[in-house]
């Protein structure tokens, strides 16, 4: 009896199925062979030679590749990362790569989803040298224009903010370019929301679609400022002093090595584009899209269409009082300063 | 920090098919917003229109996104989008070849969205869609384009035809086919219209200019595409209506049976509601006049040079690159043509010439085309030689009877449309086939046999002739038809129409008590017919109308021996006529009731909506009865005279029962062939399985004992159980009980209610 239930029970455990626990390591089975060793010293056959890690310029355009990342953290740290490239260069010496080739991947985070990328990306435009950016400003307006105009209020925001940078590296050409003065004012109109009589009115039954973000308030006075600033370099009288050469003094401007005359042969100087105005190459452009390069084209486009909509927008702003009020006073001030010019 | 938490309503808002839906439902309020979006929609734009190859991720999927939106509410602001359908259509034709397919697809898509909102005119967007359809290498745009092209032309042609924009597509098509003879991209233009064609949206004749030009072109594809619609893109349209007529036939009583007993929901009532609408409409559609639809080949203008230029372009030359199948397309298209229009092209008939041998490839195609060139307009010696070859190569002892039978076919074909093709001796020789032991030899010998019957005894032997026929030439009834005579026609059956009138007087009177052959009330009669000058009022004016009124009695008397078949056409002043002429008539009667075979009847009176319904109803009468085994004569005069001009010869009909006599066929084979003929006839079933199918196709019930029978078994298993526990005196009373009942008939008792 005895030898058959232990005959039995032994049979019966190959059948068994051991339980496992959670956390426990699983039980090694009875055949396990322990493979491993111990070693005094490892050798391995092949090993790479560099002794340094890969180059700064290498690594530059890895990161500027991994900026199409699905991940937002991966974005913002790829961009923190050719931000402190960009700074930590020593003066006077080009960026690993050409501007050229580092704003068109950067653009489209303009319109980012994640606020992490897009403060990120501020930094690192505000790094960019700063001669470069005014040959790219044309390219770079859309999509601070499509950022202005963007669903989500915070993107709104952050584009509002480029904008500002933009406007203080190179104010000229922002409202110089082609579509740079209407399009954008029309976009500020919009997202103050001055276009219609109506709607500009602070009583206004304003069924806005999406909120104003967190701050609310802080918007609008973020946009006037902007505004002013807009407004400022656009149709403020500017010093004439250093603009104003004599066409024919040759000692009028910087040698330029290969042009006779230039004032004199229409070409401007200080910019990579002279004929950029006749556009040859583009498609043909309405109203909206022309360029208007002179403060008195733009005043005068701006007097027809706009000025109308913007007094009545600054004087609701005004009555608003606070600091949408205070704001709305460097707009006017601006405004003001303008008008008595031209006239 | 914490993290702000974003309110579910802030998260939800700020997407564009939420804000879509709050701009349909209030756009002034929202304007603000549709105009950042628009901006929004200006600034993607002006980055892809810098670069439109990048296909940068971000960027241009929310360029689709943006599209839709703005397409979906541009109607709301038609000041703000006033530019927008132009800015798409731009797109579209400059970067079709380098936009990505989603966004492609999002255009086109869109495009026809703002066309159904009326934002563009259907001219600017075929006139944007036709160009790409030629152009794009992109089998799924292409698809597309073609499918939004023609749903376009549906719509904008449904209501009323739109003859405009028709006549500006079809010339656009036209000169598609016509610009460029050689390249192969009329074939847009030839599906798409015969895609119109079938749905019978285009029906005129400049659709038919277009087909034409397409059959002259130089591309073989183009040109066999063209053909084919000539020869079948008729029968494919009387198809399509068909089908459309087959589909949805709706019983009324039952919608409404069902709707009574089911639940009643709204959902339901809808339903019978529709089902309403649907045959009202059908009925409606049923009493609409039929719209004339002439056939391709009706509406071609000079087919003569057609035919012509199409086979002096693609038959006669030796240049020619089209292939046999696709030269016998165009040669049936020819001698279609020919025969149809009863045209000359003399040259055509040598050119048969040297394909007429059992040798050729595909020769019965070739056999069937000769025969349909065949007129009777045709010049006999032109026809002569042809027959004679057919006879020589394909009918003899010594050819397979495949071959004897096709040839005996061929040239009885040839003979139907034109008999003087044949002589005498020739004739005789090959009725001596009828003999053959090989079936469709024999009944190919025969055809011919019955043919010459009729249509020229005389060349026949005196002893194959038969009866009717040598009886009809001693009476002189049956002569041989000179070339290019022509028989008076009439109103097919017209005369059926004048025998059922004659019937029905003779029924009246015969109710009246009248002799049946004296005259007629026939002013009543024709009042009558006044009466029923529409369909709909013809039952109840036939026996409650005009002829019970007695004041006809008098006029009986009048003209009392006028014969019936005299009807005068103007009904006003036949008074005043009959008295005059009441006794010249009859006398002339008899002499020209002989002669004059044609019925009268359409010449002397004006036939009402009710005579022709009639009229087509004893057409179709007839040719039933034509068709019903068991009136062999009748079947076999009505074979002919079945095939309508319009209809083609084929080679089928060529080879005939030339089937049959492969007598070496397998049992499998001839099985497949008895399928073939078989009617789809239903399975044998018992009485009361078809009853019971019959009823459950109408949705009624089964009987009691059905159900009892089809009773799930664990249902009756618990009374069964208990039946076993039944004392003595339970079980006899329930026996009992039993027994009454059945005396009884029944629970109820069988009490005849």
């Amino acid at each position: 009896m005895g030898a058959s239930t232990k005959r039995k029970k032994e049979k019966q455990k190959d059948f068994q199925k051991a339980k496992l626990k959670v956390g426990k390591a699983r039980p090694k089975p009875e055949n396990f062979t322990d493979t491993s060793f111990k070693s005094k010293s490892i050798t391995l056959n092949q090993q790479s030679l560099t002794l340094s890690a890969p180059s700064s310029a290498s690594q530059f355009t890895h990161h500027l590749s991994l900026l199409t990342s699905r991940s937002d953290t991966q974005r913002r740290d790829s961009l923190s990362h050719l931000t402190t490239a960009l700074s930590s260069r020593p003066t006077n010496s080009p960026p690993p790569q050409p501007t050229s080739v580092i704003l068109p991947p950067l653009l489209p985070l303009l319109l980012d989803s994640a606020s992490s990328v897009r403060t990120q990306l501020l930094k690192l435009l505000r790094a960019l040298p700063a001669t470069d950016i005014q040959d790219h400003v044309a390219q770079i307006l859309p999509y601070v224009r499509a950022g202005m105009t963007h669903l989500a209020p915070d993107v709104r925001l952050s584009a509002i903010d480029a904008l500002s940078w933009l406007l203080s590296t190179a104010g000229q050409d922002v409202v110089a370019c082609a579509g740079g003065w209407i399009k954008t004012l029309n976009c500020f109109l919009s997202v103050l929301g001055w276009h219609t009589a109506e709607s500009a009115k602070w009583s206004a039954n304003r069924a806005s679609f999406g909120k104003s973000g967190a701050k609310g308030g802080g918007v609008v006075v973020r946009v006037l400022t902007v505004l002013a600033e807009f407004l400022n370099a656009g149709i403020a009288p500017q010093d004439t002093t250093d603009s104003d050469v004599d066409i024919y003094s040759e000692a009028g401007g910087p040698w330029v090595f290969p042009l006779v005359q230039p004032a004199a042969n229409m070409v401007a100087v200080g910019t990579a584009t002279p004929y950029l105005y006749l556009n040859l190459f583009g498609q043909p452009r309405d109203e909206e899209g022309e360029m208007y390069e002179t403060r008195e084209d733009r005043f005068r486009v701006f007097r027809e269409k706009f000025m109308p909509a913007v007094e009545r927008g600054l004087e609701g702003a005004r009555q608003e009082g606070g600091e949408t009020g205070r704001a709305s006073v460097g707009v006017s001030k601006v405004l003001k300063v303008a008008v008595e010019y031209s006239c | 920090m914490v993290k702000r938490k974003l309110g579910a309503l802030e998260k939800v808002e700020a997407d564009l098919p939420n804000l879509q839906n709050k701009i349909r439902k209030d756009p002034k309020s929202y304007i603000e917003d549709f105009r950042a979006q628009h901006y929004q929609y200006e600034s993607h734009r002006e980055i892809f229109m810098a670069a439109p190859t990048s296909a940068n991720d971000t960027g241009i999927i929310s360029l689709r996104e943006l599209i839709d939106f703005i397409s979906h509410v541009a109607d709301c602001y038609p000041t703000i989008t006033k530019d927008f359908p132009q800015q798409l259509m731009d797109i579209l034709t400059q970067h079709h070849l380098v936009l990505e397919p989603e966004l492609r697809e999002k255009i086109v898509g869109s495009l026809v969205l703002l066309r159904k909102k009326e934002l563009v005119d259907s001219a600017t967007l075929l006139q944007t869609l036709f160009p790409i359809l030629i152009t794009t290498p992109s089998k799924t745009l292409r698809a597309l384009i073609f499918q939004k092209i023609l749903m376009d032309l549906r719509t904008a042609n449904q209501k009323t035809i739109n003859h405009k924009l028709n006549r500006v597509m079809q010339t656009v098509l036209f000169n598609l086919v016509t610009s460029d003879r050689t390249s192969s991209k009329g074939l847009w233009a030839i599906k798409l219209v015969r895609e119109l064609w079938k749905r019978q949206i285009w029906t005129d004749a400049k659709t038919v200019e277009v087909m034409k030009e397409a059959c002259l072109a130089e591309n073989e594809k183009v040109v066999v595409g063209g053909v084919r619609f000539f020869l079948g893109g008729d029968k494919e349209r009387e198809e399509a209506e068909d089908e459309s007529s087959d589909e949805e036939a709706i019983d009324m009583g039952q919608v409404k049976h069902q709707a009574g007993i089911n639940k009643k929901t709204r959902k339901k009532a809808k339903s019978v509601e529709k089902a309403r609408a649907a045959v009202k409409r059908k009925e409606r559609k049923k009493n609409q006049p039929h719209p004339l639809n002439f056939s391709a080949l009706h509406l071609l203008h000079d087919p003569q040079g057609f035919a012509e230029s199409l086979f002096a372009r693609h038959l006669q030359t030796a240049k020619s690159k089209l292939n046999l199948d696709q030269k016998l397309l165009v040669l049936q298209l020819v001698t279609r043509l020919v025969g149809l229009h009863k045209l000359h092209i003399i040259h055509l008939y040598s050119y048969f010439q040297k394909y007429l041998t059992p040798r050729q490839p595909s020769v019965t195609s070739f056999l069937a085309s000769l025969a349909q060139a065949t007129h009777d307009l045709v010049p006999p010696d032109v026809l002569e030689p042809l027959v004679l070859k057919i006879a020589n190569e394909f009918v003899s002892e010594a050819s397979a009877s495949e071959v004897a039978t096709a040839g005996l076919n061929a040239i009885r074909e040839i003979c139907v449309r034109q008999p003087l093709a044949m002589n005498d001796t020739l004739l005789q020789d090959l009725v001596m086939y009828r003999k053959s032991k090989d079936k469709g030899v024999m009944m190919a010998g025969r055809g011919l046999l019955s043919l010459f019957r009729e249509v020229g005894p005389e060349m026949l032997k005196r002893r194959d002739r038969g009866k009717d026929a040598s009886m009809g030439l001693r009476s002189g009834d049956k002569r041989e038809k000179r070339f290019g005579e022509q028989e008076t026609g009439g109103i097919e059956g017209i005369e059926l129409l004048e025998q059922w009138k004659e019937e029905e007087r003779k029924k009246r009177r015969a109710e009246k008590g009248l002799a049946s052959d004296a005259e007629d009330d026939e002013d009543e009669d024709e009042e009558d017919n006044w009466d029923a000058w529409n369909v709909e009022d013809d039952e109840d004016s036939d026996d409650s109308g005009g002829w019970i009124e007695v004041e006809s009695d008098a006029e009986i008397e009048l003209s009392d021996s006028e014969d019936e078949k005299d009807k005068d056409p103007s009904r006003p002043s036949k008074k005043a006529k009959q008295d005059g002429t009441a006794d010249e008539k009859s006398e002339s009667n008899d002499a020209s009731k002989l002669e004059n075979k044609f019925s009268t009847l359409a010449t002397t009176r004006i036939l009402t909506p009710a005579d022709l319904a009639k009229l087509q109803e004893l057409r179709t009468n007839a040719a039933v009865d034509a068709l019903v085994p068991g009136n062999k004569s009748s079947r076999k005069q009505n074979s002919n005279a079945a095939r309508h001009i319009d209809d083609p010869l084929t080679a089928e009909e060529i080879e005939g029962l030339a089937a049959l006599s492969a007598g070496k066929a397998t049992r499998e084979e001839r099985i497949a062939r008895a399928k073939e003929f078989k009617t789809d006839r239903e399975d044998h079933k018992s009485v009361t399985a078809k009853r019971k199918e019959r009823k459950e196709s109408q949705g009624k019930s089964t009987t009691n004992k059905e159900k009892q029978r089809r009773k799930n078994l664990f249902m009756t298993l618990g009374k069964a159980k208990g039946k076993n526990k039944r004392s003595l005196v339970e079980t006899r009373n329930v026996l009992r009980a039993h027994q009454d009942r059945q005396k009884r008939g029944g629970r109820r008792g069988n009490i005849g209610m």
